[in-house]
Parts: C-alpha cells; sequence; structure tokens
C-alpha cells in the first residue's frame, strides 16, 4: 500500500487479507469466468420459458442438461467421445510427426528449404476439408481416411511452426554447436528441436483445433459413432436437444485437449518461465 | 598450396608456430556496400602462448577470433593453426555475447562438448563437477540459465570451454560483463589452468589491464579496417597475482604506452 503526503511516501504492505471473503469471492478470477456463462444461460432459460425465444432452435438448457444426463446414463455418449478422441489423436500423430520432421530439415537447410517450401505454401491455402472427397477415394470411406484427413491439417500447422521455430533460433547458439563439432544429427537433436518447441506446440495447439473441426465435419460420412456423426443424425432427425449436447461436448473435447497440451508442454519445456507464450 | 578460396587450414604437418595468420583479409558485403572488417593481419602465435588482443571496437576482433574457430571463412590470406593432439578438440570459442542454451541445465551446457563426443558419463560427471566449482556455480548444477544471474552465465559458458578440454581457448572479451571480484578470480584460475594444461590462448579484450595481467604480448589493433599495429611484450614473472601485479610500477608504465597508442585509433588522431 502506497500513502503519500506532502513530506512523505510510505510504502506498507498490502492488507488486502481483512478483505470480507464476498469481495475476494467477486473479484476472484474463477468467479469471473463462470459468472457471464451462467447469466447467459439464466437469461436463456427465462427467453424460453416466456415464449420469446423459439425452442425448436434453442431448446431451454434445462432440457439439454436433462438430455445430457441420459445419454450419460446410457453410456452412449462415452462410446461417441471415445471414437472421435481416436481419430483426433491418431491422425495429429500422423500429421505431426512428418510435420516436425520436414519442419526442421527445412529450418537448418536453406537448399531443401529454397526447394521444398514453394510446394508446400502452394497447398497450404486449399482448405484441408475440401480434400476430404479425395481422401475418400483413395482410402474409402471408413477411418483410415478420416485419419489422414485430420493428419493433413495438423501435418500443415506443425510444419510450419516448427520450420518458424527453427529459422528463429539464435543463430549464435548455430555458432556453439558447430564450433563444438556438433554433427548434423546432434544439432537437431539438441539444438533445433529444443530452441523450436516453444513454436512446435504453437503449432500443436493450431493443428488440434484444426484437427476437432475436420473430424466433426468427416464424421458426417461412413460412420454410425462419434461426436461429428451424433450433431449431423440430430440434425436430420432435428432433435434439436441432442444436437446441442453434442456442441457441449464438442467444445469441452476442445477444451480439454488444450489443458492437456498446457501440461504436456509445461512438462516438457521446463526452461520456458511461467506465463511466457 | 593455391587454394581456390582462402579458408582456414587446419594443418597437420607443423607451421612456424601453433597459429599462423597470413595476410589475412575479410570483408563483408551489406547490400550495396563493402564492409572492410580485417586487412593485411599477420601473426604468430607459439604453442602454449598466452596472447592478448586489444583494439577499438567494431575492428574486427571478434571476426578474427571467428576464422580461428572456424566459424567464418576469410576473404584473403590463410590461417594455418597445427593440431597436436588428434584425441582433444582443436579449438573452443567462448563468446562475447551470452550464449549458453536456454534449454539446457547448466549441467548439461557445460556438459556439452563432452556429451557430444560421447566420453563416459563417470568423466564427464568429474570433469563437469571441477568447472562448475571453479566457475563457482557450485549449486546450480540443475538450474536453467534463466534462473541465473548474466554473470553466472557467462560463467558458465566459460566452463563449458574449459571443460571440453581443446588445445586453444579462443576468448571473446568473457569477462567483461562480471564484477571485479569474480573477474580477479577468474582471471587467476584461468591462469592457473593455462599454466597447469599448456594450452594456447587468444583472448581479447578491451582492458589494457586485463591483458597486462594475463598474456605473455599483447596485440594492438587498428581502426576498422582492421590490422595489428603494435605488440608489446608483457614479461612479469609468473605465476601472478593479479593485485600483486597491479602495484608494479612498470604495469603502470607499459599500460600507459599502450593506452596512448589506443588513444589514437580511438580518437582518430
Ligand atoms: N556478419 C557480418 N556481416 C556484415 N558485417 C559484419 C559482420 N560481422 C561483423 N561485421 C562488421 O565488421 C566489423 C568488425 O566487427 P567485429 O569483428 O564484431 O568488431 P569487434 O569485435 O572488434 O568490435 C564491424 O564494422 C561490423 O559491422
Ligand atoms: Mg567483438
Amino acid at each position: 500500500m502506497i500513502v503519500s503526503s506532502n513530506d512523505m511516501v510510505r510504502i506498507t504492505a498490502d492488507q488486502d487479507k481483512t478483505a470480507s471473503p464476498l469481495s475476494r469471492l467477486l473479484r476472484s478470477d474463477a468467479f469471473a469466468s463462470i459468472a457471464s456463462p451462467i447469466v447467459i444461460l439464466l437469461l436463456w432459460e427465462a427467453l424460453v420459458r416466456g415464449h420469446l425465444l423459439d425452442a425448436r432452435f434453442f431448446p431451454a438448457p434445462s432440457s439439454v442438461i436433462v438430455e445430457l444426463i441420459t445419454l450419460i446414463h446410457s453410456g452412449q455418449i462415452f462410446i461417441d467421445i471415445a471414437w472421435t478422441v481416436s481419430r483426433v489423436l491418431i491422425g495429429t500423430l500422423l500429421g505431426a510427426i512428418p510435420g516436425l520432421i520436414f519442419g526442421v530439415l527445412l529450418g537448418l537447410s536453406p537448399v531443401i528449404r529454397m526447394f521444398v517450401q514453394p510446394a508446400i505454401s502452394a497447398l497450404y491455402p486449399i482448405p484441408k476439408i475440401a480434400l476430404f472427397p479425395l481422401v475418400m477415394m483413395i482410402f474409402g470411406i471408413g477411418d483410415t481416411s478420416k485419419w489422414v484427413i485430420v493428419g493433413i491439417a495438423v501435418f500443415f500447422q506443425v510444419f510450419f511452426s516448427t520450420l518458424a521455430g527453427v529459422v528463429n533460433i539464435d543463430k549464435i547458439y548455430l555458432d556453439v554447436a558447430s564450433n563444438f563439432k556438433a554433427s548434423r544429427w546432434q544439432t537437431y537433436r539438441t539444438i533445433a528441436i529444443p530452441g523450436a518447441l516453444p513454436f512446435i506446440f504453437t503449432g500443436l495447439q493450431l493443428g488440434l483445433g484444426m484437427a476437432l473441426i475436420v473430424v466433426v465435419i468427416a464424421e458426417n460420412f461412413g460412420t454410425q459413432v462419434g461426436v461429428g456423426y451424433m450433431i449431423w443424425q440430430s440434425w436430420q432427425v432435428f432433435e434439436v436437444r441432442d444436437m446441442y449436447v453434442g456442441l457441449i461436448v464438442v467444445a469441452f473435447l476442445g477444451y480439454c485437449f488444450q489443458l492437456l497440451l498446457l501440461r504436456l508442454q509445461r512438462a516438457v519445456i521446463p526452461w520456458k518461465k511461467a506465463g511466457g507464450t | 598450396m593455391p587454394l581456390e578460396r582462402p579458408q582456414t587450414v587446419i594443418n597437420s604437418g607443423k607451421p612456424a608456430g601453433k597459429i599462423s595468420i597470413r595476410n589475412l583479409g575479410k570483408s563483408f558485403s551489406l547490400g550495396e556496400t563493402k564492409v572492410t572488417a580485417l586487412t593485411n593481419v599477420n601473426l604468430e602465435v607459439d604453442a602454449g602462448e598466452f596472447i592478448c588482443i586489444v583494439g577499438p571496437s567494431g575492428c574486427g576482433k571478434t571476426t578474427l577470433l571467428r576464422i580461428l574457430a572456424e566459424l567464418e571463412a576469410p576473404t584473403q590470406g590463410e590461417v594455418l593453426i597445427s593440431r597436436d593432439n588428434p584425441a582433444v578438440p582443436l579449438s573452443s570459442m567462448i563468446f562475447q555475447e551470452s550464449s549458453i542454451f536456454p534449454w539446457m541445465t547448466i549441467r548439461n551446457n557445460v556438459a556439452y562438448g563432452l556429451k557430444l563426443r560421447n566420453v563416459p558419463q563417470t568423466e564427464i560427471d568429474r570433469t563437469v563437477d571441477h568447472f562448475m566449482k571453479l566457475a563457482g556455480l557450485d549449486g546450480f548444477a540443475d538450474a536453467y540459465p534463466h534462473q541465473l544471474s548474466g554473470g553466472m552465465k557467462q560463467r558458465a559458458s566459460v566452463a563449458r570451454a574449459f571443460s571440453n578440454d581443446p588445445e586453444i581457448l579462443l576468448m571473446d572479451e568473457p569477462f567483461a560483463a562480471l564484477d571485479e571480484q569474480n573477474k580477479a578470480l577468474l582471471q587467476e584460475e584461468l591462469l592457473r589452468i593455462w599454466s597447469e594444461t599448456q594450452k594456447t590462448v587468444v583472448f581479447i579484450t578491451h582492458s589494457i589491464d586485463e591483458a597486462l595481467v594475463l598474456s605473455d604480448r599483447v596485440l594492438v589493433m587498428s581502426g576498422r579496417p582492421g590490422t595489428l599495429k603494435a605488440e608489446f611484450k608483457v614479461d612479469f614473472p609468473r605465476p601472478r597475482r593479479v593485485y600483486d601485479l597491479k602495484a608494479d610500477p612498470t604495469f603502470g608504465k607499459l599500460g600507459r604506452d599502450i593506452w596512448m597508442l589506443l588513444r589514437e585509433e580511438v580518437t582518430g588522431q
């Protein structure tokens, strides 16, 4: 606490601890982050009950929750989640590993970069999902085509992030490696990959976001399970509460993926100060 | 032997001394303009010799060291370096700016050269512990560089080069950022290691006192384009103690002579 007057400034410890529990709760981050969604949901509920909002498109939150509980009880929702998660994870591995390898290779070799990057950059603007029909022609309508399309989406994110990460590594570290006579492989392992890791994680974060978008669309085709399938199916039979449950689950999955990634990042990049980007 | 492109030549047949620099020149092209960093540098360094190079900033000291470290190729002339012990690295450079890897613990930073060479782990541990202790980094083995002060990071990069055990140490103003006490301690430590191991040391500094305390010979460089302008023999008896030496009247006289010369280069008169 700083008290300043004409002849002196007094700086003392903050005395916030004496604040009332209620005022502390109102000011806490947790409260702030759940307060506004709750207010919106309450308002929504009231509007539906007052017939000011069309319940055919915007069902009352309470009825969606009832539906969610029913689906949890029947266990169906967990089967859908498991399928979607497995498709996302397999596809992510399929895309992230080559993305990482190409990113590091091109990042450290201007010559390879000159030849390969234009080709990859030319493909990048194609909306990945627009390739899905082609992917299904090649790999069939089963799970393989879903893994592949998720993989393609993740590949580009991880590739470009890794490339940027490696290119951005301070040149002095490469000079040290070269002065210590590090081999090419040792330079990848000890400089390029760890130096680019923060960027690689950004790529994974963007990639997982893309993966979720792509998988939800792809699950409209050639499958009877998955959260995406559930959303499309509820559209066809006009079961709008199921659709909302699907949306909630997808949002929740996205949130969990990001949380997991953040944990992983903290474990793998211990040299980054907490809170940094 | 005529070379197609001037380059640093690592010679196994012996040249006159450990390092022979002949008519060395280096220019950089910055867009349209050409910057000549070094011109006509000639120097012989004996095996086991400790030389210091002083000169105004921007005169090409770092460039010269980077050529000796094989990080940069000359555009004129040549450098010959003889290799005496194929089992150890030829040279290790300590860079002027912070070069410690942020993603490795201090221990792994200091062990870097040994790990690349697949030295047995017990030997790595022994060497690394030894040099971390000398550099005053005891207890920081598992810390990451961002948890250390600037001076500690610089000491870690000194320890990294020493534990690599090269034949030649190339040191680019390594102690410039350190406080007086740490600087004096590390200077004495450097002298002790040098006298025990018979390494050849090329040491760049902007401190005349430091050059006199450490070296057998001080070379003064001219302003850009840099070339060697004068050399001073420094034959104070060894082992030297930093503060005893500074009390010696000839120390002050020699320092003054070097300063007069440097002053011309810095002020351009
Ligand atoms: N990679 C580079 N590209 C262009 N110019 C450079 C490069 N490295 C050094 N120079 C120039 O060469 C000159 C000498 O630089 P440097 O060797 O770092 O000087 P010192 O270490 O003596 O201060 C400077 O004018 C600098 O701008
Ligand atoms: Mg310099």
